[in-house]
Protein backbone atom coordinates (compact mmCIF):
# COMPACT_ATOMS: atom_id res chain seq x y z
CA UNK A 1 0.00 0.00 0.00
CA UNK A 2 1.42 3.50 -1.00
CA UNK A 3 1.64 5.78 1.69
CA UNK A 4 -1.51 7.80 0.87
CA UNK A 5 -3.95 5.05 1.05
CA UNK A 6 -2.26 3.88 3.78
CA UNK A 7 -2.63 7.49 5.62
CA UNK A 8 -6.75 7.17 4.07
CA UNK A 9 -7.11 4.08 5.37
CA UNK A 10 -5.93 4.49 8.81
CA UNK A 11 -7.87 7.74 9.09
CA UNK A 12 -10.99 5.64 8.12
CA UNK A 13 -10.26 3.55 10.53
CA UNK A 14 -9.98 5.80 13.38
CA UNK A 15 -13.43 7.36 12.32
CA UNK A 16 -15.20 4.25 12.21
CA UNK A 17 -13.64 2.89 15.63
CA UNK A 18 -15.29 6.35 17.32
CA UNK A 19 -18.83 6.09 15.35
CA UNK A 20 -19.05 2.39 16.72
CA UNK A 21 -18.70 3.95 19.97
CA UNK A 22 -20.36 7.37 19.66
CA UNK A 23 -20.22 8.01 23.68
CA UNK A 24 -16.49 9.77 23.46
CA UNK A 25 -17.54 12.43 20.70
CA UNK A 26 -20.70 12.61 21.97
CA UNK A 27 -18.91 13.61 25.37
CA UNK A 28 -16.74 16.20 23.35
CA UNK A 29 -19.43 18.26 21.87
CA UNK A 30 -21.73 18.51 25.24
CA UNK A 31 -18.47 19.62 27.25
CA UNK A 32 -18.02 22.19 24.94
CA UNK A 33 -21.82 23.07 24.40
CA UNK A 34 -21.38 23.04 28.05
CA UNK A 35 -18.55 25.01 28.50
CA UNK A 36 -20.35 27.65 26.17
CA UNK A 37 -23.19 27.53 28.43
CA UNK A 38 -20.99 28.05 30.98
CA UNK A 39 -19.53 31.46 29.88
CA UNK A 40 -23.03 32.69 28.62
CA UNK A 41 -24.27 32.84 32.23
CA UNK A 42 -20.99 34.08 33.10
CA UNK A 43 -21.49 37.31 30.72
CA UNK A 44 -24.69 37.46 29.72
CA UNK A 45 -26.26 37.70 26.39
CA UNK A 46 -24.26 40.83 25.31
CA UNK A 47 -20.86 39.94 25.67
CA UNK A 48 -17.81 42.81 25.47
CA UNK A 49 -15.76 41.73 22.60
CA UNK A 50 -12.90 41.75 24.93
CA UNK A 51 -14.47 38.70 27.50
CA UNK A 52 -16.10 37.19 23.81
CA UNK A 53 -12.88 36.93 21.92
CA UNK A 54 -10.87 35.54 25.77
CA UNK A 55 -13.46 33.39 26.22
CA UNK A 56 -14.28 31.88 22.76
CA UNK A 57 -9.95 30.74 22.61
CA UNK A 58 -10.44 29.43 26.28
CA UNK A 59 -13.43 26.95 24.88
CA UNK A 60 -11.14 25.88 22.04
CA UNK A 61 -8.30 25.23 24.14
CA UNK A 62 -9.95 22.97 26.57
CA UNK A 63 -11.92 21.30 24.06
CA UNK A 64 -8.94 20.28 22.29
CA UNK A 65 -7.30 19.35 25.37
CA UNK A 66 -9.96 17.45 26.16
CA UNK A 67 -10.19 15.78 22.57
CA UNK A 68 -6.30 14.59 22.45
CA UNK A 69 -6.76 13.50 26.02
CA UNK A 70 -9.27 10.69 25.06
CA UNK A 71 -7.66 7.15 25.08
CA UNK A 72 -6.91 5.45 21.86
CA UNK A 73 -6.88 1.81 21.48
CA UNK A 74 -3.18 1.83 19.68
CA UNK A 75 -1.39 3.41 22.02
CA UNK A 76 -2.07 0.00 24.48
CA UNK A 77 2.00 -1.55 24.14
CA UNK A 78 0.50 -5.02 22.19
CA UNK A 79 -1.70 -2.91 19.94
CA UNK A 80 1.52 -0.44 18.88
CA UNK A 81 4.02 -3.31 18.69
CA UNK A 82 1.93 -4.46 15.63
CA UNK A 83 1.53 -1.11 14.14
CA UNK A 84 5.05 -1.11 13.96
CA UNK A 85 5.60 -3.91 12.13
CA UNK A 86 2.84 -2.99 9.50
CA UNK A 87 2.81 0.51 9.11
CA UNK A 88 5.76 3.67 8.91
CA UNK A 89 5.54 5.12 11.83
CA UNK A 90 5.42 8.94 9.77
CA UNK A 91 2.10 7.40 7.97
CA UNK A 92 0.88 6.53 11.75
CA UNK A 93 1.27 10.64 12.75
CA UNK A 94 0.18 12.17 9.46
CA UNK A 95 -3.27 9.88 9.94
CA UNK A 96 -3.39 10.98 13.73
CA UNK A 97 -2.84 14.68 12.54
CA UNK A 98 -5.49 14.08 10.19
CA UNK A 99 -7.69 13.06 12.17
CA UNK A 100 -7.07 15.80 14.77
CA UNK A 101 -8.05 17.97 12.66
CA UNK A 102 -10.92 16.69 11.24
CA UNK A 103 -12.40 16.81 14.58
CA UNK A 104 -10.79 19.58 15.68
CA UNK A 105 -12.38 21.47 12.30
CA UNK A 106 -15.54 19.95 13.73
CA UNK A 107 -15.52 21.00 17.23
CA UNK A 108 -14.76 24.54 16.48
CA UNK A 109 -17.04 25.18 14.10
CA UNK A 110 -19.44 23.43 17.03
CA UNK A 111 -18.34 26.19 19.66
CA UNK A 112 -18.16 28.90 16.83
CA UNK A 113 -22.03 28.09 16.44
CA UNK A 114 -22.65 27.87 20.51
CA UNK A 115 -20.86 31.31 20.71
CA UNK A 116 -23.25 33.04 18.26
CA UNK A 117 -26.17 31.57 19.60
CA UNK A 118 -25.83 32.05 23.32
CA UNK A 119 -23.49 35.12 23.30
CA UNK A 120 -24.48 37.19 20.46
CA UNK A 121 -22.88 38.63 17.35
CA UNK A 122 -22.44 41.62 18.83
CA UNK A 123 -18.60 42.37 18.48
CA UNK A 124 -18.77 41.42 14.66
CA UNK A 125 -19.11 44.04 12.09
CA UNK A 126 -19.40 42.89 8.24
CA UNK A 127 -17.99 40.07 7.66
CA UNK A 128 -15.88 39.92 11.23
CA UNK A 129 -17.74 36.76 12.06
CA UNK A 130 -16.96 34.28 8.92
CA UNK A 131 -13.11 35.70 9.34
CA UNK A 132 -13.35 34.86 13.38
CA UNK A 133 -14.86 31.34 12.04
CA UNK A 134 -11.55 31.19 9.79
CA UNK A 135 -9.20 31.73 12.77
CA UNK A 136 -10.82 29.35 14.80
CA UNK A 137 -10.45 26.70 12.03
CA UNK A 138 -6.94 27.65 11.50
CA UNK A 139 -5.81 27.44 15.27
CA UNK A 140 -7.75 23.88 15.29
CA UNK A 141 -5.55 22.67 12.75
CA UNK A 142 -2.13 24.15 14.33
CA UNK A 143 -3.55 22.32 17.98
CA UNK A 144 -4.22 19.18 15.88
CA UNK A 145 -0.90 19.08 14.53
CA UNK A 146 1.26 20.15 17.84
CA UNK A 147 -1.64 18.13 20.40
CA UNK A 148 -1.14 14.78 18.02
CA UNK A 149 2.70 14.67 19.06
CA UNK A 150 2.17 15.72 22.35
CA UNK A 151 -0.67 12.95 23.31
CA UNK A 152 1.47 10.63 21.79
CA UNK A 153 4.78 11.43 24.19
CA UNK A 154 2.63 11.71 27.00
CA UNK A 155 0.54 8.21 26.33
CA UNK A 156 4.22 7.01 25.62
CA UNK A 157 5.45 8.16 28.99
CA UNK A 158 2.50 6.77 30.92
CA UNK A 159 1.43 10.27 31.80
CA UNK A 160 -2.04 10.65 31.44
CA UNK A 161 -4.34 13.72 31.33
CA UNK A 162 -1.96 16.01 33.32
CA UNK A 163 1.42 15.26 31.44
CA UNK A 164 -0.19 15.83 28.17
CA UNK A 165 -1.58 19.48 29.91
CA UNK A 166 2.07 20.03 31.45
CA UNK A 167 4.02 19.41 28.08
CA UNK A 168 1.54 20.67 26.01
CA UNK A 169 -0.03 24.03 27.49
CA UNK A 170 3.71 25.95 27.34
CA UNK A 171 4.10 24.54 24.13
CA UNK A 172 0.87 25.72 22.55
CA UNK A 173 1.11 29.21 23.91
CA UNK A 174 2.84 31.18 20.84
CA UNK A 175 -0.52 29.99 18.40
CA UNK A 176 -2.91 31.10 21.23
CA UNK A 177 -0.55 34.37 21.50
CA UNK A 178 -0.81 34.75 17.63
CA UNK A 179 -5.01 33.53 17.74
CA UNK A 180 -6.14 36.08 20.46
CA UNK A 181 -4.30 38.79 18.68
CA UNK A 182 -6.03 37.83 15.42
CA UNK A 183 -9.39 37.78 17.13
CA UNK A 184 -8.82 41.21 18.84
CA UNK A 185 -8.17 42.31 15.33
CA UNK A 186 -11.18 41.16 13.95
CA UNK A 187 -13.47 42.48 16.73
CA UNK A 188 -11.91 45.96 16.38
CA UNK A 189 -12.91 45.95 13.01
CA UNK A 190 -9.28 45.92 11.12
CA UNK A 191 -9.69 44.91 7.35
CA UNK A 192 -8.94 41.51 6.39
CA UNK A 193 -5.79 42.09 4.67
CA UNK A 194 -4.24 43.89 7.46
CA UNK A 195 -4.40 41.00 9.97
CA UNK A 196 -3.95 37.81 7.74
CA UNK A 197 -0.54 37.58 8.46
CA UNK A 198 -1.67 36.10 11.63
CA UNK A 199 -3.34 33.35 9.52
CA UNK A 200 -0.28 32.74 7.48
CA UNK A 201 1.65 32.41 10.67
CA UNK A 202 -0.74 29.91 12.03
CA UNK A 203 -0.19 27.81 8.98
CA UNK A 204 3.46 27.96 8.89
CA UNK A 205 3.21 27.04 12.53
CA UNK A 206 1.15 23.74 11.62
CA UNK A 207 3.59 23.23 8.80
CA UNK A 208 6.31 23.28 11.31
CA UNK A 209 4.67 21.12 13.99
CA UNK A 210 4.10 18.40 11.59
CA UNK A 211 7.12 18.36 9.75
CA UNK A 212 8.72 18.50 13.62
CA UNK A 213 6.34 15.61 14.14
CA UNK A 214 7.44 13.80 11.14
CA UNK A 215 11.08 13.88 11.73
CA UNK A 216 10.72 13.14 15.07
CA UNK A 217 8.12 10.69 16.05
CA UNK A 218 9.82 7.42 14.66
CA UNK A 219 12.23 8.23 17.60
CA UNK A 220 9.29 7.94 19.70
CA UNK A 221 7.36 4.96 18.80
CA UNK A 222 9.94 2.31 18.37
CA UNK A 223 11.10 0.68 21.56
CA UNK B 1 46.17 23.59 32.83
CA UNK B 2 44.09 24.54 30.34
CA UNK B 3 40.99 23.75 31.67
CA UNK B 4 41.87 25.25 35.07
CA UNK B 5 42.50 28.85 33.05
CA UNK B 6 39.32 28.74 31.18
CA UNK B 7 37.98 28.92 34.65
CA UNK B 8 40.06 31.25 36.37
CA UNK B 9 39.78 33.33 33.06
CA UNK B 10 35.67 33.40 33.74
CA UNK B 11 35.97 34.10 36.97
CA UNK B 12 38.34 37.17 37.21
CA UNK B 13 36.26 38.18 33.79
CA UNK B 14 33.45 38.23 36.33
CA UNK B 15 35.44 40.04 39.06
CA UNK B 16 36.33 42.58 36.94
CA UNK B 17 32.50 43.16 35.59
CA UNK B 18 30.78 43.43 39.22
CA UNK B 19 33.55 45.92 40.45
CA UNK B 20 32.71 48.02 37.18
CA UNK B 21 29.13 47.48 38.05
CA UNK B 22 28.84 48.89 41.48
CA UNK B 23 31.74 51.14 41.52
CA UNK B 24 31.74 53.17 37.84
CA UNK B 25 29.50 56.19 38.77
CA UNK B 26 26.64 57.41 36.37
CA UNK B 27 27.33 60.36 33.79
CA UNK B 28 26.08 63.36 33.96
CA UNK B 29 22.54 64.30 32.59
CA UNK B 30 19.56 67.04 33.00
CA UNK B 31 16.80 65.76 34.78
CA UNK B 32 14.28 68.29 34.40
CA UNK B 33 13.43 72.18 33.62
CA UNK B 34 10.25 73.99 34.93
CA UNK B 35 8.63 77.00 35.61
CA UNK B 36 8.66 77.99 39.00
CA UNK B 37 6.16 80.67 38.39
CA UNK B 38 7.50 83.42 39.70
CA UNK B 39 9.27 86.72 38.35
CA UNK B 40 12.57 87.77 38.56
CA UNK B 41 15.57 90.04 38.12
CA UNK B 42 18.42 89.08 35.85
CA UNK B 43 21.63 90.71 36.36
CA UNK B 44 22.43 94.09 34.40
CA UNK B 45 19.26 93.93 32.69
CA UNK B 46 16.03 95.71 33.93
CA UNK B 47 13.28 93.61 32.71
CA UNK B 48 11.64 90.85 34.72
CA UNK B 49 11.62 87.52 33.32
CA UNK B 50 10.24 84.37 35.00
CA UNK B 51 12.59 82.04 36.56
CA UNK B 52 12.96 78.89 35.65
CA UNK B 53 14.53 75.68 37.55
CA UNK B 54 16.90 73.45 35.46
CA UNK B 55 17.64 69.91 37.39
CA UNK B 56 20.50 67.65 36.73
CA UNK B 57 21.83 64.50 37.58
CA UNK B 58 25.49 64.14 38.50
CA UNK B 59 26.32 67.48 37.40
CA UNK B 60 29.20 69.85 38.79
CA UNK B 61 27.37 73.15 38.55
CA UNK B 62 29.04 74.80 41.71
CA UNK B 63 32.55 74.19 40.00
CA UNK B 64 33.32 77.30 38.16
CA UNK B 65 29.77 78.35 37.60
CA UNK B 66 30.00 81.60 35.81
CA UNK B 67 31.15 79.39 32.81
CA UNK B 68 28.10 77.19 32.68
CA UNK B 69 25.78 78.29 29.45
CA UNK B 70 22.12 77.08 29.29
CA UNK B 71 20.79 77.29 26.09
CA UNK B 72 17.32 76.49 24.36
CA UNK B 73 17.90 75.23 20.90
CA UNK B 74 15.10 74.44 17.90
CA UNK B 75 16.54 73.24 14.63
CA UNK B 76 19.01 75.31 13.73
CA UNK B 77 17.78 78.38 16.00
CA UNK B 78 19.34 78.64 19.57
CA UNK B 79 18.85 81.28 22.59
CA UNK B 80 20.97 81.78 25.17
CA UNK B 81 19.14 82.47 28.41
CA UNK B 82 20.61 84.63 31.60
CA UNK B 83 21.85 82.81 34.81
CA UNK B 84 20.35 83.99 37.88
CA UNK B 85 21.54 81.84 40.53
CA UNK B 86 23.11 78.36 41.23
CA UNK B 87 22.22 76.93 44.17
CA UNK B 88 24.39 73.73 44.02
CA UNK B 89 25.69 71.25 41.75
CA UNK B 90 22.72 69.87 40.57
CA UNK B 91 20.21 73.13 40.56
CA UNK B 92 20.52 76.29 38.74
CA UNK B 93 18.06 78.72 37.97
CA UNK B 94 17.58 80.69 34.93
CA UNK B 95 15.51 83.51 33.50
CA UNK B 96 13.41 82.79 30.71
CA UNK B 97 14.13 85.85 28.37
CA UNK B 98 13.07 84.77 24.73
CA UNK B 99 11.07 87.29 22.94
CA UNK B 100 7.33 87.29 22.90
CA UNK B 101 7.43 85.59 19.09
CA UNK B 102 8.80 82.59 18.65
CA UNK B 103 8.89 79.74 15.88
CA UNK B 104 8.58 76.71 17.80
CA UNK B 105 6.67 76.38 21.29
CA UNK B 106 9.02 73.32 22.04
CA UNK B 107 12.10 73.67 22.36
CA UNK B 108 15.06 71.51 23.57
CA UNK B 109 17.54 72.37 26.36
CA UNK B 110 21.32 72.16 25.95
CA UNK B 111 23.76 73.06 28.91
CA UNK B 112 27.35 73.38 28.50
CA UNK B 113 30.00 73.66 31.44
CA UNK B 114 34.25 72.87 31.57
CA UNK B 115 33.67 69.70 33.79
CA UNK B 116 30.02 68.10 32.10
CA UNK B 117 30.76 69.13 28.46
CA UNK B 118 27.59 69.20 26.89
CA UNK B 119 24.11 67.74 27.81
CA UNK B 120 20.75 67.35 26.43
CA UNK B 121 16.96 67.74 27.37
CA UNK B 122 14.97 66.44 24.34
CA UNK B 123 12.12 68.75 24.15
CA UNK B 124 12.61 70.44 27.24
CA UNK B 125 10.58 72.56 27.63
CA UNK B 126 6.92 74.11 26.53
CA UNK B 127 6.20 77.63 25.89
CA UNK B 128 2.40 78.20 26.35
CA UNK B 129 2.45 81.53 26.18
CA UNK B 130 4.23 82.64 23.38
CA UNK B 131 3.10 83.51 19.71
CA UNK B 132 3.99 81.23 17.18
CA UNK B 133 5.40 82.48 13.80
CA UNK B 134 7.53 80.09 11.89
CA UNK B 135 9.40 82.04 10.17
CA UNK B 136 10.93 83.87 13.00
CA UNK B 137 14.39 84.03 13.12
CA UNK B 138 17.59 85.82 15.15
CA UNK B 139 21.18 86.02 15.35
CA UNK B 140 22.32 82.82 16.98
CA UNK B 141 24.38 83.57 20.21
CA UNK B 142 27.91 82.33 20.44
CA UNK B 143 28.30 79.48 23.08
CA UNK B 144 31.64 78.18 24.48
CA UNK B 145 32.18 74.34 23.50
CA UNK B 146 33.77 72.22 26.21
CA UNK B 147 35.37 68.78 25.78
CA UNK B 148 33.86 66.95 29.04
CA UNK B 149 36.65 66.22 31.61
CA UNK B 150 34.80 63.13 33.34
CA UNK B 151 36.75 59.87 34.51
CA UNK B 152 35.28 56.62 33.08
CA UNK B 153 31.58 56.61 32.97
CA UNK B 154 27.73 54.96 32.37
CA UNK B 155 26.14 57.23 30.29
CA UNK B 156 23.35 58.57 31.86
CA UNK B 157 19.77 57.69 30.11
CA UNK B 158 16.49 59.61 30.61
CA UNK B 159 14.54 57.23 33.09
CA UNK B 160 16.33 54.45 32.74
CA UNK B 161 19.45 56.06 35.67
CA UNK B 162 21.18 53.80 37.67
CA UNK B 163 19.18 50.66 36.67
CA UNK B 164 21.54 50.58 33.22
CA UNK B 165 23.94 48.89 35.78
CA UNK B 166 21.71 45.87 35.33
CA UNK B 167 22.32 45.41 31.40
CA UNK B 168 25.34 43.63 32.48
CA UNK B 169 23.46 41.77 34.62
CA UNK B 170 20.02 41.08 33.28
CA UNK B 171 20.90 40.31 29.48
CA UNK B 172 23.65 37.97 29.91
CA UNK B 173 22.12 35.97 31.63
CA UNK B 174 19.29 34.82 28.62
CA UNK B 175 22.28 34.47 26.30
CA UNK B 176 23.62 32.13 28.96
CA UNK B 177 20.41 29.81 29.14
CA UNK B 178 20.49 29.97 24.73
CA UNK B 179 24.11 28.33 25.00
CA UNK B 180 22.73 26.15 27.54
CA UNK B 181 19.16 25.29 25.95
CA UNK B 182 21.64 25.28 22.18
CA UNK B 183 24.05 22.88 23.67
CA UNK B 184 21.18 20.37 25.36
CA UNK B 185 19.77 20.76 21.79
CA UNK B 186 22.97 19.40 20.22
CA UNK B 187 23.27 17.14 23.03
CA UNK B 188 19.15 15.88 22.05
CA UNK B 189 19.81 15.56 18.62
CA UNK B 190 23.33 13.65 19.44
CA UNK B 191 21.07 11.07 21.72
CA UNK B 192 18.79 10.16 19.57
CA UNK B 193 21.25 9.20 16.65
CA UNK B 194 23.32 7.11 18.77
CA UNK B 195 20.65 5.42 21.17
CA UNK B 196 22.98 2.97 22.74
CA UNK B 197 25.13 5.18 25.30
CA UNK B 198 23.12 7.68 27.41
CA UNK B 199 25.87 10.16 28.07
CA UNK B 200 24.69 12.61 25.91
CA UNK B 201 21.35 12.15 27.58
CA UNK B 202 22.84 13.24 30.66
CA UNK B 203 24.34 16.20 29.38
CA UNK B 204 21.08 17.74 27.52
CA UNK B 205 19.75 17.39 31.21
CA UNK B 206 22.48 18.79 33.37
CA UNK B 207 22.44 21.67 30.73
CA UNK B 208 18.92 22.13 30.84
CA UNK B 209 18.77 22.30 34.53
CA UNK B 210 22.07 25.08 34.67
CA UNK B 211 20.18 26.87 31.70
CA UNK B 212 17.12 27.05 33.60
CA UNK B 213 18.67 28.63 36.83
CA UNK B 214 19.79 30.92 34.63
CA UNK B 215 16.47 31.92 32.78
CA UNK B 216 14.72 32.04 36.23
CA UNK B 217 17.62 34.37 37.34
CA UNK B 218 16.92 36.02 34.03
CA UNK B 219 13.24 36.74 35.12
CA UNK B 220 13.92 38.12 38.63
CA UNK B 221 16.75 40.73 37.40
CA UNK B 222 14.21 41.72 34.92
CA UNK B 223 11.42 41.97 36.80
CA UNK B 224 13.44 44.07 39.33
CA UNK B 225 14.34 46.24 36.53
CA UNK B 226 10.96 46.39 35.46
CA UNK B 227 9.87 47.41 38.97
CA UNK B 228 11.90 50.61 39.22
CA UNK B 229 11.59 52.26 35.31
CA UNK B 230 8.06 50.83 34.46
CA UNK B 231 6.49 50.72 37.88
CA UNK B 232 5.62 47.08 37.97
CA UNK B 233 6.92 43.33 38.54
CA UNK B 234 5.16 42.10 35.82
CA UNK B 235 3.52 43.91 33.05
CA UNK B 236 2.10 42.62 29.99
CA UNK B 237 4.51 42.27 27.11
CA UNK B 238 5.31 39.97 24.11
CA UNK B 239 9.29 39.64 24.81
CA UNK B 240 8.51 38.99 28.92
CA UNK B 241 5.74 36.34 28.22
CA UNK B 242 8.07 34.95 25.77
CA UNK B 243 10.65 34.54 28.19
CA UNK B 244 8.07 33.22 31.16
CA UNK B 245 6.73 30.41 28.86
CA UNK B 246 10.14 29.22 27.56
CA UNK B 247 11.26 28.49 30.98
CA UNK B 248 7.40 26.80 31.36
CA UNK B 249 8.33 24.95 28.70
CA UNK B 250 12.01 23.62 29.71
CA UNK B 251 10.22 23.04 33.60
CA UNK B 252 8.03 20.81 31.51
CA UNK B 253 10.92 19.12 30.48
CA UNK B 254 12.20 18.08 33.60
CA UNK B 255 8.50 17.13 34.67
CA UNK B 256 8.24 14.37 31.60
CA UNK B 257 11.85 13.11 32.76
CA UNK B 258 10.51 12.46 36.38
CA UNK B 259 7.58 11.09 35.11
CA UNK B 260 8.94 8.10 33.10
CA UNK B 261 10.73 5.43 34.75
CA UNK B 262 12.81 2.98 32.12
CA UNK B 263 15.84 5.60 31.63
CA UNK B 264 16.06 4.31 27.85
CA UNK B 265 12.83 5.35 27.34
CA UNK B 266 13.23 8.60 28.89
CA UNK B 267 16.72 9.31 26.89
CA UNK B 268 14.39 9.04 24.13
CA UNK B 269 11.36 10.88 24.86
CA UNK B 270 12.89 13.27 26.58
CA UNK B 271 15.08 14.64 23.39
CA UNK B 272 12.42 14.30 21.72
CA UNK B 273 10.27 17.15 23.65
CA UNK B 274 13.60 18.92 24.09
CA UNK B 275 14.12 19.26 20.24
CA UNK B 276 10.10 20.37 20.43
CA UNK B 277 11.24 23.06 23.37
CA UNK B 278 13.95 24.57 21.44
CA UNK B 279 12.03 25.41 18.20
CA UNK B 280 9.53 26.76 20.71
CA UNK B 281 12.43 28.72 22.49
CA UNK B 282 13.18 30.13 18.88
CA UNK B 283 9.88 31.39 18.13
CA UNK B 284 9.09 33.05 21.19
CA UNK B 285 11.67 34.64 21.79
CA UNK B 286 12.83 35.49 18.24
CA UNK B 287 10.21 35.59 15.72
CA UNK B 288 7.16 36.20 17.80
CA UNK B 289 8.72 39.63 19.63
CA UNK B 290 9.29 41.20 16.29
CA UNK B 291 5.39 40.26 15.19
CA UNK B 292 4.13 42.37 17.90
CA UNK B 293 5.64 45.73 19.01
CA UNK B 294 7.04 45.42 22.68
CA UNK B 295 8.01 48.13 25.73
CA UNK B 296 11.08 46.01 25.96
CA UNK B 297 14.53 47.73 25.46
CA UNK B 298 15.80 46.87 22.03
CA UNK B 299 12.49 46.66 20.74
CA UNK B 300 10.65 49.52 18.73
CA UNK B 301 12.36 52.77 19.06
CA UNK B 302 13.48 51.67 23.13
CA UNK B 303 16.72 52.57 24.14
CA UNK B 304 18.57 49.33 23.64
CA UNK B 305 21.47 47.55 22.04
CA UNK B 306 21.74 50.04 19.02
CA UNK B 307 21.87 52.97 21.49
CA UNK B 308 24.47 51.12 23.65
CA UNK B 309 26.61 50.00 20.60
CA UNK B 310 27.77 53.30 20.13
CA UNK B 311 28.91 53.69 23.40
CA UNK B 312 32.33 52.59 24.19
CA UNK B 313 32.38 52.39 28.00
CA UNK B 314 29.26 50.24 27.86
CA UNK B 315 30.93 47.99 25.66
CA UNK B 316 34.03 47.55 27.74
CA UNK B 317 31.82 46.03 30.30
CA UNK B 318 28.84 44.00 28.61
CA UNK B 319 30.77 42.23 26.30
CA UNK B 320 33.15 40.83 29.17
CA UNK B 321 29.94 40.41 30.98
CA UNK B 322 28.74 37.90 28.53
CA UNK B 323 31.51 35.94 28.28
CA UNK B 324 31.99 35.99 31.77
CA UNK B 325 28.66 34.47 32.78
CA UNK B 326 28.77 32.48 30.08
CA UNK B 327 31.92 30.56 31.07
CA UNK B 328 30.70 30.51 34.48
CA UNK B 329 27.60 29.03 33.08
CA UNK B 330 29.58 26.44 30.73
CA UNK B 331 31.56 25.55 34.37
CA UNK B 332 28.29 24.90 36.43
CA UNK B 333 26.70 22.66 33.46
CA UNK B 334 29.95 20.39 33.75
CA UNK B 335 30.39 20.50 37.74
CA UNK B 336 26.52 19.31 37.07
CA UNK B 337 27.12 16.59 34.21
CA UNK B 338 30.29 15.23 36.15
CA UNK B 339 27.72 14.81 39.47
CA UNK B 340 24.97 13.14 37.23
CA UNK B 341 27.43 10.97 35.83
CA UNK B 342 28.76 9.80 39.05
CA UNK B 343 25.44 9.50 40.14
CA UNK B 344 24.36 7.28 37.42
CA UNK B 345 27.30 5.29 37.62
CA UNK B 346 26.45 4.98 41.17
CA UNK B 347 22.94 3.25 40.58
CA UNK B 348 24.10 0.97 37.61
CA UNK B 349 26.64 -0.49 40.70
CA UNK B 350 23.87 -1.11 43.41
Amino acid sequence: MSSAAQIRYLVRHAIRVEMRNKHGIAGLAVFAIAAVYTCYQATGMHAERESWNALAWVVLLFTAFNAVSKPWADDASNMRSFLLHTVKPQDWLLARILYYSLMLLGLGALIFAAFLLFLGMDPFTGSGALFFFLGIEATALALASLLAMIQALAARAGGGFSLIAVLGLPLIIPIILVSTRYGMDIMKGIAFGDTAHHLLFLATLTGGFTALGYILFPYLWRD
Amino acid sequence: MIQRSWKIGGLALLGYVLCMIFFVPLGPGLLEFTSTGSAGHVQDQDRKVTVYALTGFGTHWTESPDQLTVVLRHGTQLASLPLIETLDATHVLVGMDLPYTVPSKSWDVLVTHPVDGTLLLENGVFLQDRFIDEQTKWANPEIAEYPAELPFHFPYQPQILETIRNLMLHVPMWFTMFLLMGISFVASIRQLSTAHDLHQDTKAEASVQIGLLFGALGLVTGSLWARYTWGAWWVDDPQLNGALVTVLVYAGYLVLRATIQNIRLRARLSSVYNLFAFVILIILLMVLPRFSESLHPGKGGNPGFNSYDLDSSLRAVFYPAVLGWMMLGTWMYHVRLKASSIERKLRQLQ
